[in-house]
C-alpha cells in the first residue's frame, strides 16, 4: 500500500518577479516499509521534495496523499498534527534543545501529542534504549558526542511511533564510523517495519538503501532498486 | 493550546534558567519599575499623612486669620501683606460672640544672645491666650501673663531648643537674655513642640506683643496699630467655628472699609487648610505614581526587546518544535509565558526592594510610610500584564515563523 503518493507535483518559488520552479511535475510512490534514498546535486529539488513529503510545505500544484490523507487541503494546525503523529524527522545538525537533557528532548514530541505525562518518560527511555543510549538519559546535548546526539534525535523522531522517518543528511556531520552506526540503527528500524526516506548526497550512504531516487533539475531523473 | 500551562511554565523556567545573566538583566527593568511604584506610592501617602497630622496638630475649632487673600496672594503663614493689625485682633475678641480666645502673633527671625552664647530664633510677640489657643505646654516656669502684656514688661518665654542652646543644663528662669540687643528676663520654657511645616517650633522666644512692636520692630509707617502676621482664634465649639468664620469676615470687612472690594485678609479653619493641603498632596501622590509607572513601562519595553532578540536567536528551536508537531499557538503560548514569568519574578523581587526602601524611608525621615497592600497588588498586576502585553509581539513573531526557513537558518 502506498504510504507516500505524489501526483504531478509542481512547486514554484517566487523571488521578486522571477519565478523559480523547484519541482516540475514530479510523481512518486513510496510504499509502507520501504527504505529509500533521495539523491541529487544541490538545487536539484531533493530538499523541496523532502519538505513536501514531510508536510513542512505545500505544493503549488498537484496532489499529495500521505497514508491515504490528502494533505494539500489541510490547514497549518492539521499539518502540525500530521507531522507530530505520522512523521519523525532527523536532521543533519540534530537540533536538540541545549537546556534539556537527552530524555527531556525525546519527550518533547509527546508533549505536543498530548501523551499523558506519566507515560512520557518511560516511552522516552524505551526509545533511547532502542538507539543504544539507555545509559545517557540525563546528559545534556553538550555532554554527548555528535553520534550520541544524532541517536537522541532518532529516539525523538521515533518516540511517537510514526509511520515515516524522514532523514535529511543524517550522517552529514558525522565521521564514517559513527555514520555506519547510525545507518545500522536505520536498517534495524526499517527491519521492524518503519518506512524510511533519507535525503543524502553521499552515494555510499545511498547504497545502503533498497531504492535510490535521483533528482535532477526539479524532476525525477532515475528511480532504481539497489538489490 | 495543545499542552497545559504548568508544563509550559516549567519549560519556560528551564529556558530562562539556561540564560541566567540575560534573564536577570531583563528582569532588572521590571524590578526597578515595581520597586519604584511601591516606594513612590508609599512615600506619597506618607507625605500626605504627615501633612494631615501637621494640620491636625493645630487643634480643632481653631481659625487662622492672615493678611492678604489666600485664594490669589501668598499662602497663610508666609504672607508679607500688612493689612492685619493688633487692633483687628482686639476687635475680634471684643465683638465676635462665637469666639472664645484670640491670639495675635507678630513674629520675626532675630538674633538672641546670652553673654557669649548666641543663636537665631523665631521671636513671637503674642498674648497669654496663645498658650491655650495654640496648645502650648510648659516645661518650666510660666507663660506670658496679662500683667506682662499690660505693663509692657520685658519678659520672655523660651522654646526648648533655644533654652538648651543659651543655657545648657543651667536653670534659665530669672536669667537675662538679649533679643536684638533688648534685654529680657526669662520667665518660662516651653516643652518641645516639634516642627511644623518645615519650621522648628522649638527655636523660639515668646515675648509680649506690645513690647515686640515698641522695642523691636518699631513704629510702622502709616500704621496706628502694629501689624500682625497671624491671628489665631479659638471658637467655642465646632458649630460656632463656622459662625465665627463668617462673623470675623464681616467684622474685618467693615473695619477695613471693603464695601465693594475683595477681602484683604483670609479666615481659614483647620478643615480649609486640610482640604488645601490634600489637594496638593493628591497631586504629589499622582505625580510620583505616574513617574513610577513610566519606569514600569520602560521595564516592559526591556522585556519586549530581549524577547524579540530571543525569538531571533532561537529560530532553529522554533523550527524544530514546529517540525515535531508544535502548532503556532503552542509556540506563542510558550514565549508569552516566558515573558510573564520574567515579569512576575521581576515583580516579586521589585516588591521586596520596594518594601525595603519603605523601611529605610521610615527609619531615616520623619515620614512614617506604610506598605500599602493595594500598591503591591496593583504593581504586581501591572507587571504581570506588562509581561503579557509586551510578550505578545515577540510571541506572535515566533508563532508565524515558517518552519523550513527557521530550520535552514
Amino acid at each position: 500500500m502506498a504510504l507516500i503518493n505524489l501526483r504531478h507535483i509542481i512547486k514554484t518559488y517566487g523571488i521578486g518577479d522571477l519565478e523559480v520552479q523547484a519541482l516540475r511535475d514530479v510523481s512518486l510512490t513510496i510504499d509502507a516499509g520501504e527504505y529509500c534514498a533521495i539523491v541529487g546535486a544541490s538545487g536539484s529539488g531533493k530538499s523541496t521534495a523532502m519538505n513536501l513529503i514531510g508536510c513542512l510545505d505545500r505544493p503549488t500544484q498537484g496532489h499529495y496523499r500521505l497514508d491515504g490523507i490528502p494533505v494539500n487541503s489541510l490547514g497549518a494546525d492539521a499539518l502540525a498534527d500530521i507531522r507530530n503523529h505520522k512523521i519523525g524527522f532527523v536532521f543533519q545538525q540534530f537540533y536538540l534543545l541545549p537546556q534539556l537533557t537527552a530524555v527531556e528532548n525525546v519527550m518533547l514530541p509527546m508533549v505536543y501529542a498530548n501523551v499523558p505525562p506519566a507515560q512520557r518518560r518511560s516511552r522516552a527511555v524505551k526509545a533511547l534504549q532502542k538507539v543504544g543510549l539507555g545509559n545517557r538519559l540525563d546528559n545534556r546535548p553538550n555532554q554527548l558526542s555528535g553520534g550520541q546526539q544524532q541517536r537522541v534525535a532518532i529516539a525523538r523522531a521515533i518516540v511517537n511511533r510514526p509511520k515515516l522517518l524522514l532523514a535529511d543528511e543524517p550522517t552529514g556531520a558525522l565521521d564514517s564510523q559513527t555514520s555506519r552506526s547510525i545507518l545500522d540503527i536505520f536498517a534495524s528500524l526499517n527491519h521492524d517495519g518503519m518506512t524510511l526516506v533519507m535525503v543524502t548526497h553521499d552515494q555510499a550512504v545511498a547504497q545502503q538503501c533498497d531504492r535510490i531516487i535521483t533528482f535532477h533539475d526539479g524532476q525525477v531523473l532515475s528511480d532504481r532498486s539497489t538489490a | 493550546m495543545a499542552y497545559n500551562l504548568f508544563e509550559n511554565a516549567t519549560m519556560a523556567i528551564k529556558t530562562l534558567g539556561a540564560n541566567k545573566l540575560r534573564s536577570s538583566l531583563t528582569m532588572l527593568g521590571i524590578i526597578i519599575g515595581n520597586a519604584s511604584v511601591i516606594a513612590m506610592v508609599a512615600a506619597g501617602q506618607a507625605a500626605q499623612d504627615f501633612v494631615t497630622r501637621q494640620f491636625e496638630s493645630l487643634g480643632t475649632n481653631v481659625l487662622f486669620v492672615t493678611p492678604g487673600d489666600a485664594q490669589r496672594g501668598p499662602t497663610a503663614g508666609v504672607s508679607r501683606a500688612d493689612t492685619l493689625t493688633l487692633a483687628d485682633a482686639e476687635a475680634i475678641a471684643a465683638e465676635v460672640l462665637a469666639v472664645r480666645e484670640v491670639a495675635p502673633e507678630k513674629n520675626q527671625r532675630l538674633r538672641v544672645t546670652r553673654g557669649n552664647a548666641e543663636t537665631q530664633a523665631n521671636v513671637i510677640g503674642t498674648v497669654p491666650e496663645y498658650m491655650t489657643v495654640r496648645q502650648v505646654t510648659l516645661a518650666q516656669g510660666r507663660f506670658l501673663s496679662p500683667v506682662d502684656v499690660q505693663s509692657h514688661l520685658q519678659v520672655a518665654v523660651l522654646g526648648s531648643e533655644t533654652a538648651q542652646t543659651l543655657f545648657g543644663d543651667q536653670n534659665p528662669i530669672d536669667r537675662r537674655i538679649r533679643v536684638d540687643n533688648v534685654r529680657f528676663t526669662v520667665v518660662g520654657v516651653v516643652a518641645s513642640r516639634g516642627s511644623s511645616f518645615g519650621q522648628n517650633q522649638d527655636e523660639a522666644v515668646y515675648i509680649p506683643i506690645r513690647v515686640m512692636a515698641n522695642q523691636i520692630t518699631g513704629q510702622e509707617v502709616g500704621k496706628i496699630s502694629p501689624t500682625v502676621q497671624t491671628i489665631a482664634v479659638s471658637a467655642r465649639n465646632t458649630v460656632s467655628a463656622t459662625a465665627a468664620q463668617y462673623q470675623i469676615t464681616n467684622l474685618l470687612r467693615l473695619r477695613h472699609g471693603l464695601l465693594n472690594k475683595e477681602d484683604d485678609f483670609t479666615v481659614q479653619s483647620q478643615q480649609d487648610l486640610l482640604a488645601t493641603a490634600a489637594s496638593i498632596t493628591d497631586i504629589l501622590v499622582l505625580t510620583l505614581g505616574f513617574t513610577a509607572g513610566i519606569s514600569l513601562l520602560v521595564g516592559g519595553i526591556g522585556i519586549m526587546n530581549i524577547m524579540l532578540v530571543s525569538v531571533t536567536e532561537r529560530t532553529q528551536e522554533i523550527g524544530l518544535r514546529k517540525a515535531i508537531g508544535a502548532k503556532g499557538s503552542d509556540i506563542s503560548v510558550q514565549f508569552t509565558i516566558e515573558s510573564i514569568i520574567l515579569a512576575v519574578i521581576g515583580g516579586l523581587i521589585g516588591t521586596c526592594v520596594g518594601i525595603v526602601s519603605i523601611v529605610v524611608l521610615t527609619l531615616t525621615t520623619p515620614l512614617s510610610a506604610g506598605v500599602s497592600v493595594s500598591a503591591i497588588a496593583i504593581s504586581f498586576t501591572v507587571s504581570g500584564s506588562t509581561g503579557l502585553i509586551f510578550g505578545l509581539l515577540p510571541a506572535r513573531r515566533a508563532a508565524q515563523l515558517d518552519p523550513i526557513v527557521a530550520l535552514r537558518s
